[in-house]
């Protein structure tokens, strides 16, 4: 393990999640970018015998990297080395039957119960933003045993409640509401991960339980429009590692589409590291 | 012997939303009157298909996407022959549905996953478009419901969401279990277009690789473009059927189509053409669309003309090159 010199700050949200990378666990990772990085970071590196899927059904690929521009599914690379090629319908069925251990997302609004929100900003269906929609993270969110959502440590990202739910978190926090819902029962929201912080829920609510050294608690929750709760003790997450940061540059993403400095560059000033503003 | 009262299905929540009308038995009967079962040539050219098959007020899906195997030289026809009022199934998609949308070729759409344009926002503001709400893997499994005849499906996800209130799911008490389960309607869309690797002129295909909903949406739609990169010999087709992934009754159309994929890659056939994706990308994101139109869609007569005349060999030999997996891709 070799301290790295600088790196950004989706980076280090990739890094995290890549360590949390279980071997003999099943992933459904979602689209591309952060989440299927993540995951085959964590595989390539930690946790050689996890497996994943992705939305058009592939098991267990081995890919041949890297992808080609946007082609991360569907795509001969992307799906090289395959157990099996299915189609959306059996990703659903995997998921709906127990089969995935592990879904990870990532999205742009996120409430404090762990709902998640890719549909719309603001008042549906007049008066906002309308955005992309769920995709295929609202059957992940359902049925995956437990989720893993990726976002940046913004104020506008963590609410009291999204203006829409795409895909379901604990709902209205109350015990049960997955399952009134028609959702499986033992499923829901199990951590969110930012380039600043880890969160957990304390029932069903989100709670900070970990941060990066470089940021304090008070600047998280100054970055978050809900205020979560605090665990006891906030635990200090350890800085990428030039091992990871290699092989997410070389050979993840070779072209920075997903790892830019967007937020900032993180830099080792010779005692810590600093907040940089290249 | 006492007749017993029976409890009715109890009914917990629904979306309110309009959905494409559920009829199994309307389904069947177009089945008999319509699908030949007669092993009889299917060949013509996206034109003829397009017009013969392709009606205003239609509901369309398609396959993959304009990015990954997606039947693009037969979405483009539908453009160019300016089709209207259709009801889009947007699904795994980027920017098809801002393609179709921006070209005033559709008024509805079930949305799964599509980039919302600047065009589509704009239609959806100025009620041209409506929009209702589902998912990716629950519009796939409402084709798997429309596949096996039925008119609905239950499913394990999509509980709890808004999208369910703007949707055509329910909520029900199962029968079965006791619990709270989520049915959606079956879709049967009025006409599929799917682009394969390898058919048959009768409509037997074979895909490679992994899909969408490619075989749910052949058999759950009234009307069924096919394009191929390959049309093969059935000769071929009987040596290795356990490739047939789409029986040819179900098909209507058959349209030799290399390069039908074009910007897109077809898996094992040519990677995409990255230039042409962004350009395309470009266009719909700046919502200006129609000079891209003109330039790739109505300035052509077939999507022939345009590969030849656009793009040229030397950039479709390079897909091609870039495209290194064969192995696994072909019969």
């Amino acid at each position: 393990m070799t301290r790295a010199e600088a790196f950004s700050e989706r980076e280090v949200a990739m890094c995290t999640v890549a360590r949390m990378v279980e071997g003999g666990k099943t992933y459904w990772a979602a689209g591309g970018g952060t989440p299927l990085y993540s995951v085959l970071l964590g595989q390539k590196l930690y946790a050689h015998d996890a497996q994943y899927v992705t939305e058009d059904g592939v098991i267990a690929p081995m890919p041949l990297l890297p992808f080609e521009p946007m082609l991360v599914m569907v795509a001969s690379r992307a799906i090289h080395g395959a157990l099996s090629w299915g189609n959306m319908n059996t990703a659903g069925y995997y998921a709906q039957l127990g089969y995935m251990d592990y879904g990870v997302l990532n999205t742009l609004q996120v409430d404090k119960h762990g709902n998640i929100n890719s549909t719309f900003l603001g008042e549906y269906p007049d008066g906002g933003r309308r955005m992309h929609g769920p995709g295929g993270a609202d059957t992940i969110a359902a049925c995956c045993w437990r989720t893993i959502l990726i976002t940046d440590q913004e104020k506008r990202k963590f609410v009291e409640k999204v203006d829409f739910i795409s895909s379901p978190g604990y709902l209205d926090g109350s015990e049960g509401a997955r399952e009134r819902a028609g959702l499986p029962r033992g499923t829901g929201p199990w951590r969110v991960v930012t380039p600043w912080a880890m969160y957990d829920y304390e029932n069903r609510r989100l709670r900070l339980m970990a941060r990066v050294p470089w940021v304090t608690v008070d600047e998280i929750l100054a970055e978050c429009d809900y205020k979560p709760l605090v665990a006891p003790e906030v635990q200090v997450l350890e800085p990428p590692t030039e091992e990871e940061l290699n092989l997410l540059r070389t050979e993840l993403d070779v072209r920075g589409q997903t790892t830019d400095a967007a937020g900032g560059w993180i830099i080792w000033d010779g005692e810590k590291y600093v907040r940089g503003t290249a | 012997m006492t007749a017993t009262a029976l409890e009715p299905i109890e009914l917990l929540a629904e979306g309110k939303a309009k959905y494409h009308p559920v009829d199994p038995d309307g389904f069947r009967e177009w089945v008999r009157e319509h699908k030949t079962r007669a092993m009889v040539s299917k060949l013509m050219t996206e034109k003829e298909a397009v017009a013969k098959f392709v009606s205003d007020g239609d509901y369309l899906t398609y396959e993959c996407n304009y990015i990954s195997r997606g039947p693009n030289s037969v979405l483009n026809e539908i453009i160019r022959q300016r089709k209207k009022n259709l009801w889009l199934a947007g699904k795994f998609t980027y920017v098809d549905v801002g393609l179709l949308v921006g070209a005033g070729c559709a008024s509805k759409v079930d949305t799964g996953f599509f980039l919302c344009t600047p065009g589509v926002k704009k239609a959806i503001a100025d009620g041209q478009l409506e929009a209702f709400e589902y998912s990716n893997v629950i519009m796939s499994m409402r084709l798997e419901a429309g596949a096996q005849g039925i008119p609905f499906i239950p499913v394990r996800s999509f509980g709890g969401t808004d999208g369910f209130d703007y949707s055509g799911a329910k909520l029900i008490r199962d029968p079965y279990t006791g619990q709270p389960t989520v049915i959606i309607p079956a879709l049967n869309p009025d006409v599929a277009i799917i682009h394969v690797q390898q058919a048959d002129k009768f409509g037997n295909a074979r895909v490679f690789g992994t899909g969408i909903s490619d075989v749910p949406a052949a058999l759950a739609s009234r009307k069924v473009i096919i394009s191929a990169e390959e049309i093969i010999d059935t000769e071929v087709i009987r040596s290795n059927p356990g490739l047939t992934k789409i029986p040819y009754w179900c098909v209507d159309a058959v349209i030799d189509a290399p390069f039908g994929g074009y910007p897109g890659t077809v898996p094992g056939y040519y990677s995409s053409d990255v230039p042409g994706i962004m350009e395309c990308m470009g266009a719909v994101m700046r919502g200006d669309i129609g000079a891209y139109l003109e330039k790739w869609i109505y300035g052509f007569s077939s999507h022939n003309e345009m590969l030849e005349k656009n793009v040229g060999l030397t950039r479709l030999l390079d897909m091609q090159k870039r495209e290194v997996i064969k192995e696994g891709f072909r019969g």
